[in-house]
């Protein structure tokens, strides 16, 4: 900027003068340069001093610029006297010639020094895309092009050393699982959280379906109506979360508002998901009630007898059930058909059947009138039928004959055909008859309330009879064998006593609370025993069932192997409870009504006389007055 | 209106493959005219045929749409309904009387053998012919089977519940029975006998347990017997022929054997009051398997064609089992319709879908095991319990009962009853 305003103001002084001398542009041009270079260092000497260092090429300059200004007066000589240039060697002027200056001019330009010389020339491309048909060299290949490099197969033979000794791994295999995350997928199985047994895996967002459409099929679109249901609606109670809607395109779809309050929930979903799951014993109250006969599975067993059945009995293998009736007759069925295989007339009103319980015997006692007959009902093997009536005959004459209050005797003739074997005379009327759990002894009830001979322990092998009890404690209704222990169950209208039969001593008498007992059945466990009694009511050893029968009960039964008990009732209805004892005797035991299975018609008023089970199969035999046994399966 | 595909062909009356539109209400009787008319068009003199109609193998017995419904089929497929030709009602033929309850019927191709609650068996010829009365029971007959005819003499089983099983010889020329063995061994009464597939053998269920094998060969000299304190006995085996001892017991059980039968040439299969099914190799005498049930076992019958064991239990329930199932303890099916303790259950010797069984409701029941839910027919010719059924090879059903009545049916099984 300020060489510019130097030369302004150089030129605005000498600009007249320059201009005038020639109209020559290039000649006059450089003379001019030269001379604003010198002129204006003239005018920097002239205002301030020059620098140390570059004084003497200042002097050198000046002398011609000195002499240049000498002579700048005459116009004729500048130019000449511009050619002039002192040689240094010689110290003569020598002029230069128009192709020195010439040479010159082109050199201060940055142009080559030689006229001749163009700098652009076209040029010719060497190497280019076209293939030439000659080789660029000619030089035939080297040998060791051809064989393997030593250096390489050194380099080769490390690595393959590294590969060996494991420090170089192959590259691993790219993954190709997808990028993206199903989110519907199933859970990985063999993931961390799923080798946890009872693992629950997250729940999954439902697909999304049709009304979601940006577009949706016109019948996911709601009607007016169905639309304001909506709005009215709960928001947990709709069944759709958003309103299908729809939109010409894609682009015209807004923000979704609900993303937020959406994430929120599935995140709440997620976190309230249960992540283990716990086993919790969910019970059926109605599980608990043992699988047990429906009514409808009422097998109508027999219809033999022409009146009432008192009792009936079922044989210890289960094979056999023995009825005795108000006909005078004993009928004897085959559980299994049904089949009424044999009728003996007893020649009077059948009480009570029991059939004895030591498989090894085949023996039934039938009480009718006065009298108890031991009967062998040759049913069975043959084996044990013979061994019953060996055990019979094998019977010697005690020598002393003691005065007994039951007359044993032999059955003869067409009774001893008929199967009857001894026949026992009682002074009154026998109501029933019960055998010891070994089949050897035998008790009969004769109620009398006057009398104290009412009940009659008879032993079968030796034909001896005793009178357990000397006082008269009531009027006896039934008495039972404990099934394992040596004792004796006696019911009488209010009370069941229960007597030891080793020490002869009472042990225990049980309270019943109520009016009149009917019948007794002992638990083949020993601890607990149920009474049957004519007010209606089954009672337990502790506690009194609930009235379940409408009428006077006539018989109960325990099952021998499953927790069921039996009552027959005047009703007509036998009612199965399921009753489950404890061995602790503290513990009250626990009943459940199973099932109320009706099936005789009651006739004179009286419904079910008798109930028994059969020994391993949960069914219930019941006899009834209207003269059938039926069996419930 | 819906429409199901139909896509039908059959081997007599087959018409052309094309999948059909049927109106989703139509029922049985729609659908064979549908059948009818196309076999018009078809067959140029083609009588009317009734036809039953199959989808996905079961029976179609109310409208299309109930059954789709019900089973769970979709209707927007395509589904193929097989049709066979109606089985006929088996038409009653004789009436035979007995004397007493008839506890068991076998009928071979000739001849029936009747076991009787009179302490007889009985043979008959298969129009109702009393042909022979087989005496020398102590107590009732209880089962009774043919073993083998050899020409004219026949040899035949019978079981009683005087704890024997009876081999007898039967000369059908000269019409004379004879007893040939006795056996003896059991200590309860006989339910039930079996012969093996070869003829050789037979074996025996009692009440007191027990499985026992015996011979069924008819020899001349008499079975070593240890029982020297009962000369009693022994003059009466004299009379009935030469006693027999076991070769084999299988014991087990631990109720009574109800039912017991052969499945092939070494393998048993026993059914008892315990609530199971045993399987027992016959050579060795073990007990391969066992099938437990929940109820009583009256019966079972094992068909060879679809090896399926049906056993009538005492909860009125005919139930198939597969024996092979090594876990066990599975019902492939439960027919139920009777209302009484199912007391015979016996398959068809030809069709391996059908089978009978007899109950205690008086009630002969023919089942297509593709027809579960309700039996074929009911043959309710009994006046009281049925006791027994069987199925000869040329279709007739027999019932024989405490009616003491014999019923034989005739039962056309159809000609080609395999659609497709």
């Amino acid at each position: 900027m300020e060489r510019r305003a130097d030369c302004s103001w150089w030129s605005g002084g000498k600009r007249e003068g320059r201009r005038a001398p020639g109209k020559r542009t290039g000649p006059v041009k450089c003379p001019r340069e030269r001379e604003t270079k010198a002129v204006s260092r003239e005018g920097k000497k002239g205002e301030r001093p020059a620098k140390q260092t570059s004084y003497r090429k200042a002097t050198e300059t000046d002398r011609i610029g000195e002499k240049s200004i000498k002579r700048k007066g005459t116009q004729g000589f500048v130019c000449i006297f511009r050619r002039t240039v002192q040689d240094k060697m010689t110290g003569s002027d020598v002029r230069l010639s128009d192709e020195q200056v010439d040479l010159v001019h082109r050199l201060q330009h940055g142009k080559f020094g030689d006229i001749n010389f163009n700098e652009y020339e076209p040029a010719i491309d060497f190497f280019s895309n076209e293939v030439m048909i000659h080789p660029v060299t000619n030089r035939p290949e080297d040998k060791r092009s051809f064989i393997p490099s030593l250096i390489e197969k050194e380099k080769v033979g490390k690595l393959v050393h590294a590969i060996k000794m494991g420090w170089i791994k192959p590259r691993r295999p790219k993954d190709s699982a997808p990028l993206y995350y199903d989110l519907w997928a199933k859970e990985d199985p063999n993931s961390i959280l799923g080798r946890h047994k009872m693992h629950v895996p997250a729940p999954k967002i439902r697909l999304p379906g049709h009304e979601e459409s940006y577009n949706p099929p016109p019948e996911y679109l709601l009607t007016e109506e169905e639309r304001l249901a909506w709005e009215q609606q709960d928001p947990e109670e709709r069944k759709l979360s958003l309103l299908p809607q729809k939109f010409p395109s894609l682009r015209a779809v807004p923000a979704f508002t609900r993303f937020i309050h959406e994430r929120f929930e599935r995140c709440l979903d997620l976190y309230l998901c249960p992540r283990q799951r716990k086993m919790r014993v969910n019970v059926n109250p109605e599980d608990l009630i043992p699988k047990l006969p429906k009514p409808k599975d009422l097998h109508p067993c027999t219809a033999g007898h022409s009146s009432l059945v008192r009792s009936i009995s079922v044989a210890p293998g289960g094979q056999w059930l023995v009825s005795g009736s108000d006909d005078g007759t004993v009928r004897f069925w085959e559980v299994a058909t049904a089949r009424c295989l044999k009728t003996v007339e007893v020649g009077g009103a059948v009480k009570s059947v029991a059939w004895s319980p030591n498989p090894a015997v085949c023996l039934v006692a039938i009480s009718h009138g006065n009298t108890v007959v031991l009967m062998n009902p040759g049913l069975g093997d043959r084996l044990i039928l013979s061994a019953t009536d060996q055990l019979i005959s094998s019977y010697e004459e005690p020598t002393e004959v003691k005065d007994q209050p039951v007359e044993w005797s032999l059955a003869e003739g067409t009774e001893h055909q008929q199967g009857q074997r001894l026949i026992l005379t009682h002074p009154r009327a026998v109501k029933q008859v019960t055998w010891h759990g070994k089949g050897d002894y035998l008790a009969c009830v004769m109620p009398d309330v006057s009398s104290n001979v009412q009940v009659v322990i008879h032993q079968v092998s030796k034909r001896r009879t005793q009178n357990p009890f000397r006082k008269n404690k009531g009027m006896v209704q039934c008495v039972s064998f404990h099934p394992i222990r040596p004792y004796f169950f006696v019911a009488t209208q209010r009370h069941v006593r229960v007597y030891n039969l080793i020490k002869q001593e009472l042990t225990k008498k049980l309270m019943t609370n109520c009016k009149w007992v009917s019948s007794m059945a002992i638990h083949p466990g020993g601890d607990n025993v149920i009474c049957g009694s004519y007010d209606c009511r089954v009672l337990t050893n502790s506690s009194t069932d609930p009235e379940h029968h409408k009428k006077a009960l006539r018989g109960v039964a325990y099952h021998r192997q499953y927790p069921l008990f039996a009552s027959g009732s005047d009703d007509g209805s036998v009612i199965v409870c399921h009753g489950m004892v404890y061995n602790d005797l503290l513990q009250n035991p626990l009943i459940v009504p199973v099932k109320v299975l009706k099936g005789h018609t009651i006739t004179h008023d009286l419904g079910v006389l008798d109930v028994a089970f059969h020994p391993t199969q949960p069914w219930v035999f019941s006899s009834g007055a209207d003269g059938t046994v039926r069996l419930f399966t | 209106m819906f429409s199901s595909s139909l896509s039908l062909f059959h081997v007599r009356f087959a018409i052309d493959d094309v999948p059909f539109s049927i109106p989703a209400a139509s029922e049985v009787k729609d659908l064979s005219n549908v059948i009818n008319k196309l076999l018009e068009f078809k067959i140029a003199d083609h009588k009317h045929v009734e036809f039953d109609f199959l989808v996905r193998g079961q029976f179609l017995r109310t409208s299309l749409a109930n059954h789709m419904e019900t089973e769970n089929i979709s209707t927007e497929e395509v589904v193929e309904i097989e049709y066979v030709q109606k089985f006929t009602a088996p038409q009653p033929e004789e009436c035979i009387m007995h004397d007493d309850w008839i506890s068991s019927v076998e009928a071979d191709s000739e001849w029936i053998l009747t076991g009787s609650y009179d302490k007889t068996a009985r043979i008959w010829s298969l129009e109702g012919k009393a042909v022979m009365t087989v005496a020398g029971h102590t107590d009732v007959v209880k089962d009774v089977a043919w073993v083998k005819r050899d020409g004219l003499s026949s040899l035949l089983l019978t079981a009683s519940l005087d704890q024997t099983v009876l081999l007898w010889e039967w000369n059908s020329e000269r019409n004379k029975v004879k007893a040939r063995h006795c056996c003896r061994g059991h200590a309860g009464s006989v339910d039930t006998i079996a012969v093996d597939p070869t003829r050789t053998k037979f074996c025996s269920g009692s009440w007191d347990k027990m499985l026992k094998i015996w011979s069924a060969v008819p020899t001349e000299e008499e079975d070593e017997v240890e029982e020297p304190n009962r000369p009693r006995k022994k003059q009466k085996t004299e009379q009935m022929g030469l006693t027999r001892t076991p070769l084999m017991t299988l014991s087990g059980h631990g109720e009574a054997v109800s039912s017991v039968l052969w499945t092939d040439a070494e393998e048993l299969c026993s059914a008892s009051w315990d609530h199971t099914i045993r399987l027992w190799d016959a050579e060795t005498g073990v007990q391969k398997s066992m099938l437990t049930g929940s109820k009583v076992f009256n019966c079972i019958s094992y068909s060879p064609l679809c090896r399926r064991l049906a056993s009538g239990s005492t909860d009125r329930h005919v139930r198939l089992w597969d024996p092979r199932s090594k876990d066990g303890s599975l019902v492939l099916l439960s027919l139920t319709s009777h209302t009484g303790w199912v007391t015979a259950v016996r398959w068809s010797l030809s069709n391996n879908h059908q089978l009978v069984s007899g109950s205690f409701d008086n009630v002969v029941k023919l089942w297509d095991i593709r027809s579960c839910k309700a039996p074929l027919y009911d043959l309710a010719a009994h006046e009281d319990r049925v006791m027994c059924a069987d199925w000869t090879e040329s279709g007739l059903i027999l019932s024989g009962g405490a009616d003491n009545k014999l019923y034989t049916y005739k039962y056309g099984t159809c000609v080609s009853d395999a659609g497709a």
